[in-house]
């Protein structure tokens, strides 16, 4: 459920992940990595696919992000289980 | 290209049969419901899917050529293909699993976030399910400068696309037509459409890109919506909102009920009088007036509670609202295996009970839905009220202030027994957290009455074709326990009768030896029937608690429903039914005496009966809807079980130590 680790290797490339908890507001970032492996069909469902480009609206909880025009609530305890790349300049 | 789907057994009736059932399905938060209402109006009916508790709508809509069609209301989905109740409701209705398949389905998809919800029209297209797209709230797209090209989209997805604003009724004449065009023979035109999850998103992409003025981008501020959710999300200011809008939510529920309700039941009591006059006197006069007439007015009361309730529900989760809110319950509901969502049935349990179960259909996990039912008739309902100020008076008799602490610290009790049970029965019975809450937060938009309206009728309707016969039922039953059999009139009654008919006797006199005697015959009657010789058997049983064989024949009463208590102690002190707790009636009942002189309502008895009623169980119609709500009995005797048992306990253990503390 909760990560252990503060990162991961992003697969097929050499940026890290970090927690979307991490990433500062505003910030724009790739779904690299989802470790609660029960909500990945609920994520999925709702946009939240792997590779798939997001931006961080509020941070706390609830954790809130845009993908592309649909807006995304998800508890602390979930958003600390998304690890992201953030875009260059987001870092 | 189309992924290989075994399609289900829609065999048309001729080469180009007409569509005659038609499933509405979409994404929630797309206007389904809004589209179903427009569609069908008030020819609907809820119920629920066989075999499952998940409710369902059905109803009928009118097509050209006077074709009638029968309408689905799917449940939301947003993934065919995910392992959750409504996702496998869906999938297996369009697979004909549940009955005939539907012979075409409208997917309701919303014009201002068209990628994903083309997911769900690419897994349909999958399946090979004859279509029409429902591009719904073309307004709000166009209002945010998004313009789709329907006509392109047709082209692309081989199925009729109908831009629409089901809110408003724009573009229902062309979704009616489209529905003539769908044939069973449409069915699969060929656009290409992988099979994987990440492919179909990729496809869903890639026909929003082509048909879109501009791609919605997720840089894209909304800046309104992100302040307002900064706002209505915010740990303290999001808390502050809540309690206002609730506040005023439920403030306008008790008002606005109460005219009703007492309308209601002026009428019933019309009823029952005039059936009493029309009928000659006997069992089947007392029958249809006092068991059938009062059974149904025991009944139809709860109706106003409950159609009000869910129109302002219904309005409250139009604008949008009601997602944020579930965020901001679930920091502090968590904490005790209760899930966001269960703020609307455990504040809508403090009006009634049975509307608060009702409500829990809002919470999508099941654990979290059952344990949300459990708990919920722990929350102080308004029928507990009359109940509470009797009892709270009689334990506090000059000392208003703390009359009012003790009323104040039922609801604390009630609410604390509520979380108490949640945390226990998530680490026992009903294993597992509630979970982590991922919502869509959907737009922020005006509501339709139109649609809160329709919504109120339909759940008022399925309230009383579910629970409305059981409880009419349980209530007739209740009246023969408290009527039957007939005893007579005690000698006492017929010698005060006797000296009232004394010709030198003033009238006022005269009056209350008739009183007098009249109170003594109910009384006898009351002891009599079998609801009073059950007490009296039973009265051992309750006797650690500190009640007699007449506090024991209030409480079997009362499990109709709760206030019943009052009219019954009314009964037994001074042979008058009253429902208000008057001066008169608390004096009256204070002055009960038992069998061998003690008063009957001594501080302690009192402080363990108030108790009791707090944590008890004593209203049938509520174990009628939870286990209708449910599904299973065991729940509905669980609830019984439970929280019987533990007013029990609790009265058991307040009275004893009051005992031993010295208090009488």
């Amino acid at each position: 459920m909760v990560p252990t680790a503060t990162s991961v290797e992003s697969p097929g490339s050499t940026a890290v992940a970090v927690p979307l908890t991490t990433v500062p507001v505003g910030a724009v970032a790739t779904l690299r990595e989802v470790t609660d492996v029960d909500s990945r069909p609920v994520l999925r469902s709702l946009g939240l696919t792997d590779d798939c480009v997001l931006r961080l609206c509020q941070v706390g909880d609830p954790c809130i992000v845009q993908v592309k025009s649909t807006r995304i609530g998800l508890s602390n305890a979930v958003a600390r289980c998304l690890y992201v790349v953030p875009e260059a300049g987001n870092r | 290209m189309i992924p290989a789907v075994e399609t289900p057994d829609r065999a048309p009736s001729s080469p180009a049969a007409p569509v005659r059932r038609i499933a509405l399905i979409g994404n929630p938060n797309t206007g389904k419901t809004t589209l179903f209402n427009a569609l069908c109006g008030v020819r609907a009916k809820t119920s629920n899917f066989p075999g499952t508790t998940t409710s369902m709508r059905t109803g009928h809509a009118e097509a050209p050529g006077h074709v009638t069609l029968d309408v689905l209301d799917l449940p939301g989905v947003y993934d065919l293909d995910i392992d959750a109740p409504e996702s496998r409701i869906a999938a297996t209705l369009l697979e004909g699993a549940r009955g005939p398949a539907p012979d075409a389905v409208v997917v309701i998809v919303d014009a201002c976030n068209l990628a994903r919800n083309l997911v769900l029209v690419g897994q349909l297209l999958a399946r090979r399910v004859p279509m029409v797209v429902a591009l719904n709230m073309v307004d709000l797209a166009e209002r945010r400068g998004l313009s789709i090209n329907a006509v392109k989209l047709e082209a692309r997805l081989g199925v009729p696309v109908v831009p629409m604003v089901a809110r408003t009724g724009r573009g229902m004449a062309a979704l009616r037509q489209a529905l003539d065009r769908v044939h069973l023979t449409a069915a699969g035109p060929g656009p290409e459409a992988p099979a994987t999850a990440a492919g179909i998103s990729h496809w869903a992409d890639e026909q929003a890109a082509a048909v879109s003025s501009e791609t919605p981008s997720t840089r894209a501020h909304d800046r309104f919506t992100e302040r307002l959710d900064g706002v209505l999300t915010h740990p303290v200011f999001g808390l502050a909102a809540f309690i206002a809008i609730m506040g005023t939510l439920f403030w306008i529920l008790f008002a606005l009920a109460t005219v009703p309700m007492d309308l209601i039941e002026a009428t019933f009591a019309e009823v029952g009088t005039l059936v009493e006059r029309l009928l000659p006197e006997g069992p089947v006069r007392d029958l249809v007036s006092k068991g059938i007439v009062g059974g149904i007015a025991g009944t139809v009361v709860f109706l106003p509670q409950i159609c009000l309730l869910f129109f302002l529900i219904t309005l409250l989760e139009d604008t949008g609202y009601l997602a944020r809110a579930a965020f901001v319950m679930d920091r502090w509901l968590s904490r005790f295996g209760l899930p966001g969502h269960a703020f609307v049935p455990l504040l809508t349990s403090h009006a009634c009970a049975l509307p608060g179960i009702m409500s829990t259909r809002l919470i999508p996990d099941l654990r979290d839905r059952l344990t949300t039912i459990l708990v919920a008739p722990f929350m102080s309902c308004s029928a507990r009220l009359p109940v509470y100020v009797l009892l709270t008076t009689l334990l506090f008799a000059d000392r208003p202030a703390l009359a009012g602490l003790a009323f104040a610290g039922c609801y604390l009790l009630g609410a604390l027994a509520a979380l108490f049970t949640a945390k226990l029965f998530g680490s026992t019975i009903l294993k597992g957290r509630a979970k982590p809450m991922i919502l869509e937060l959907p737009s922020y938009k005006t509501p339709s009455l139109r649609n809160a309206l329709l919504t109120a009728r339909d759940q008022g309707l399925s309230f009383l074709s579910t629970a409305g016969t059981v409880i009419v039922a349980i209530c007739i039953v209740m009246w023969w326990l408290s009527a039957y059999p007939k005893v007579e009139a005690p000698p006492e009654a017929a010698r005060l009768r006797a000296a009232a008919e004394a010709p030198a006797l003033p009238n006022d006199e005269a009056s209350a030896l008739l009183a007098e005697a009249a109170a003594l015959e109910v009384r006898t009657a009351q002891a009599g029937s079998f609801a009073g010789r059950i007490g009296h058997t039973l009265a051992p049983a309750f006797e650690p608690l500190g009640f007699d064989w007449q506090l024991t024949v209030g409480v079997l009463t009362s499990f109709l429903a709760r206030e019943v208590f009052v009219s019954t102690m009314s009964v037994l002190a001074a042979g008058q039914e009253a429902t208000d707790v008057d001066e008169g009636v608390v004096a009256k009942i204070r002055g009960m005496t038992r069998d061998d002189g003690r008063p009957v309502f001594t501080p302690a008895t009192a402080a363990s009966a108030l108790v009791f009623f707090v944590l008890a169980m004593q209203c049938l119609p509520t174990l009628t809807v939870t286990r209708k709500e449910t599904g299973a009995l065991k729940y509905a005797a669980l609830q019984l079980g439970y929280m019987s048992g533990l007013a029990y306990a609790a009265a058991f253990l307040l009275y004893q130590s009051l005992r031993a503390a010295g208090v009488a």
